[in-house]
């Protein structure tokens, strides 16, 4: 009888140990997201938590705190395990040695081996890796297909130039009242950098310079985009509102069903889906000047392990975790949200809808610019981007805009 | 005198002091942090930017505060008595001054927008114009848009402290001229100007320095363009150091923008002081 108690008591006293394990040894990480990039993050930290005994906590920062929150964070030694942000910030970053060095484990990763392109650049300084790919996003065409058939355009063949946009825009202002042809935000400098650069980058121009030396604004497919927005502006293919729009209608806009052809993001399929089921319209690549070229700006979050995290090993495999397959498609593609694997793309929950194939699949053929400063060059209300847009656009000194931006920009490059 | 003395220390000269010391160095968010003198000086004299967002700065004031100081007093002497729909108006007036002007410059921004403000509707209704104005496509509308915008939302501030400035005067000196046969205009002229010249420099002070710091209202309603004809010192200031992440840039800037405030703060309180005394 003593013998069995003593057999009970210590069995009991080995569950209650080990469930005390269990919880004393599964770790708590923290993590930042951008305000942005919330629903995304929410969806694969969920997934996580949901199979997995250490648990993340998800804090969102305001897009426009995240910066000054994570470098006073870093100076403070007052980090969260893991950030997650704007991917264009990655190489200030870098270069400020905020982020640990993920090198070894990444490329150890055979899921590594097939994140977009875009990714692996711009999370690369000086031969070391620092994140991957998180939350990722893409820039696409949407054209409206009820407007191209009231307007007796084919609604099945969406421009392939932008010289074909700039007359099927015609012909759908030519339907009157308040549709218009074409839809951009002219007040907006990170709208454009995401829509409108990769019309020019698909003509062969090259954006922004790397260091002072570097060359900005290189190629005719700057002027001749610019061109072709002043005439659709000047010909009032565009909405007046559009000169003013700081962002604000970037989305909205398009979903009256008023706009004929807009340059958006991946992320405005789901909105539309969702807000406007009624509404029909196609998805394809953002062309250049000649038939065949094709290009987008990848954007989105990076995930990366600031210095001074607390769960550096756990951190690390969280960021090889939301790589697999697992995560890329039950925690993204599961909810309408973009792999960061291109070769994904073709997945269950996208075949019901070909519009989401072609929108991952623009992350294959996407750009996006490994420069510093990016903030100072591109984001700011006075950047030498949006200025050279609303000078051309808006002014009509074409040539004067780019000569102003180039310069600007290579000063900005070379602080 | 002592606790006064270690509040401002604490408040004021510490955290002057700090930024006195960064602006000396090449302080970034993103790292550096070394001693680089006057640099940072030499740099604001060469920046064409800051000049020309001081230059707006400087006009927005010098347009704003008059209207502000005229308007404010004008409703002060119509509504000084202390009647129940006076008191009432007074109120009215007076309510915008408690919401926030960020919330305020957003109400704006809306009320102004070409495509669902409601301005535009009535004024296109009442055929004043025959298509809805895009005011903040052009930097003369902009600022005009933003001067309508703070007008309503201060307003009631300058009249409340004149209402009060009024009040105060000896209602004998206000009946006996009246007794003398002075007509109320010469009596606002001659009694009601004079005795409220203290509360003149002080509703003129806020008023200015308010406006030499203006920043919200042209984030929220120009986001400083069109081509950042509309940026306003602070804004720069803004810009370099949270956008640009320059923070010992930025606390150049803003040292300088407290130097020329307190100059003009200096003067107008000298001036006024002067035509107080004679």
């Amino acid at each position: 009888m003593t013998m069995r108690r003593t057999c009970g008591a210590l069995a009991a006293m080995l569950i209650a140990s080990s469930a005390f394990a269990t919880v004393a040894f599964a770790d708590t990480m923290t993590m930042w997201v951008r305000a942005s990039g919330t629903n995304a993050a929410a969806h694969l930290v969920n997934l996580w938590n949901a199979t997995h005994g250490d648990k993340i906590e998800l804090t969102t920062i305001p897009d426009n705190q995240m910066v000054t929150k994570l470098a006073t964070g870093v100076q403070a030694g007052e980090v969260p395990d893991l950030v997650s942000f704007d991917l264009i910030y990655m190489p200030d970053f870098m270069k400020a040695g905020f982020l640990i060095d993920l090198t070894a484990e990444l490329k150890a990763d055979p899921n590594y081996a097939s994140v977009a392109q875009a990714y692996k650049d711009i999370a690369t300084y000086e031969g070391k890796i620092y994140g991957a790919g998180f939350t990722p996003d893409v820039s696409i065409l949407v054209w409206n297909k009820d407007l191209f058939k009231k307007a007796g355009l084919d609604p099945d063949k969406p421009p392939r130039t932008i010289g074909e946009i700039h007359a099927d825009a015609k012909k759908i202002r030519a339907l009157g009242g308040d549709i218009y042809g074409f839809y951009f935000s002219g007040a907006c400098p990170g709208c454009n950098i995401f829509t409108t650069s990769p019309m020019m980058v698909a003509a062969g121009s090259k954006m922004l310079p790397a260091n002072g030396n570097d060359t900005a604004l290189t190629g005719e497919g700057v002027k001749d985009v610019l061109e072709t927005f002043k005439e659709m502006w000047d010909e009032g293919l565009v909405p007046k509102s559009a000169q003013t729009d700081n962002g604000a209608n970037f989305t909205a806009e398009f979903k009256t069903g008023k706009i004929g052809i807009q340059g958006t993001g991946g992320f405005l399929l789901s909105e539309l889906k969702k807000d406007v089921p009624n509404l029909n319209f196609g998805v394809t690549f953002l062309p250049g000047v000649k038939e065949g070229q094709v290009s987008s700006f990848v954007g989105g979050d990076v995930v990366a392990i600031p210095k001074g995290s607390k769960h550096v090993p756990l951190a690390k495999k969280f960021i090889a975790w939301e790589l697999t397959d697992e995560a890329q498609l039950e925690g993204l593609a599961k909810n309408n949200i973009l792999p960061s694997r291109p070769a994904l793309a073709n997945n269950k929950y996208f075949a019901a809808d070909p519009r989401v194939i072609v929108t991952a699949k623009a992350l294959g053929v996407g750009y996006v610019p490994w420069v510093y400063h990016f903030a100072d060059m591109v984001n700011s209300d006075s950047s030498p981007w949006i200025n050279m847009l609303q000078r051309a656009i808006f002014d009509g000194d074409v040539d004067g805009a780019i000569k102003e931006g180039r310069e600007k920009m290579k000063e900005i490059a070379g602080e | 005198m002592a606790p006064a003395l270690v509040f401002v220390g604490l408040f004021v000269m510490i955290p002057l002091g700090q930024l006195v010391a960064i602006s000396l160095t090449d302080r970034s968010l993103l790292g550096g942090d070394r001693f680089i003198g006057l640099a940072n000086y030499w740099r604001i004299w060469g920046d064409s930017s800051f000049w020309r967002a001081l230059e707006f700065t400087a006009k927005y004031t010098l347009i704003l505060t008059p209207i502000l100081m005229v308007l404010g007093f004008a409703l002060a002497l119509l509504t000084v008595e202390n009647t129940p729909l006076k008191r009432l108006t007074r109120t009215i007036v007076f309510l915008p001054v408690v919401i926030g002007l960020a919330s305020s410059s957003l109400l704006w921004f809306w009320l102004l927008d070409e495509q669902v403000g409601l301005l535009n509707k009535l004024l296109v209704d009442l055929h004043i114009i025959h298509e809805p104005i895009v005011w903040f496509a052009n930097a003369n509308s902009a600022f005009w848009a933003v001067v309508i915008s703070i007008t309503w939302k201060v307003v009631g501030f300058g009249m409340v402290l004149f209402v009060a400035g009024i009040q105060s005067i000896n209602a004998d000196i206000l009946e006996a001229a009246l007794m003398d046969g002075a007509s109320y205009w010469k009596r606002v002229r001659l009694i009601i100007v004079p005795l409220t010249r203290r509360v003149m420099l002080l509703a003129t002070l806020i008023s200015a320095i308010g406006s030499m710091l203006a920043f919200d209202q042209f984030y929220i309603m120009t986001s400083g363009g069109p081509r950042g004809e509309t940026f306003t010192a602070v804004y720069w200031i803004y810009q370099n150091s949270f956008i640009s992440f320059r923070l010992g840039y930025g606390a150049a800037l803003s040292i300088v923008l407290t130097l020329i405030i307190l100059v003009f703060a200096t003067m107008q309180i000298a001036l006024t002081a002067r035509s107080v005394e004679t």
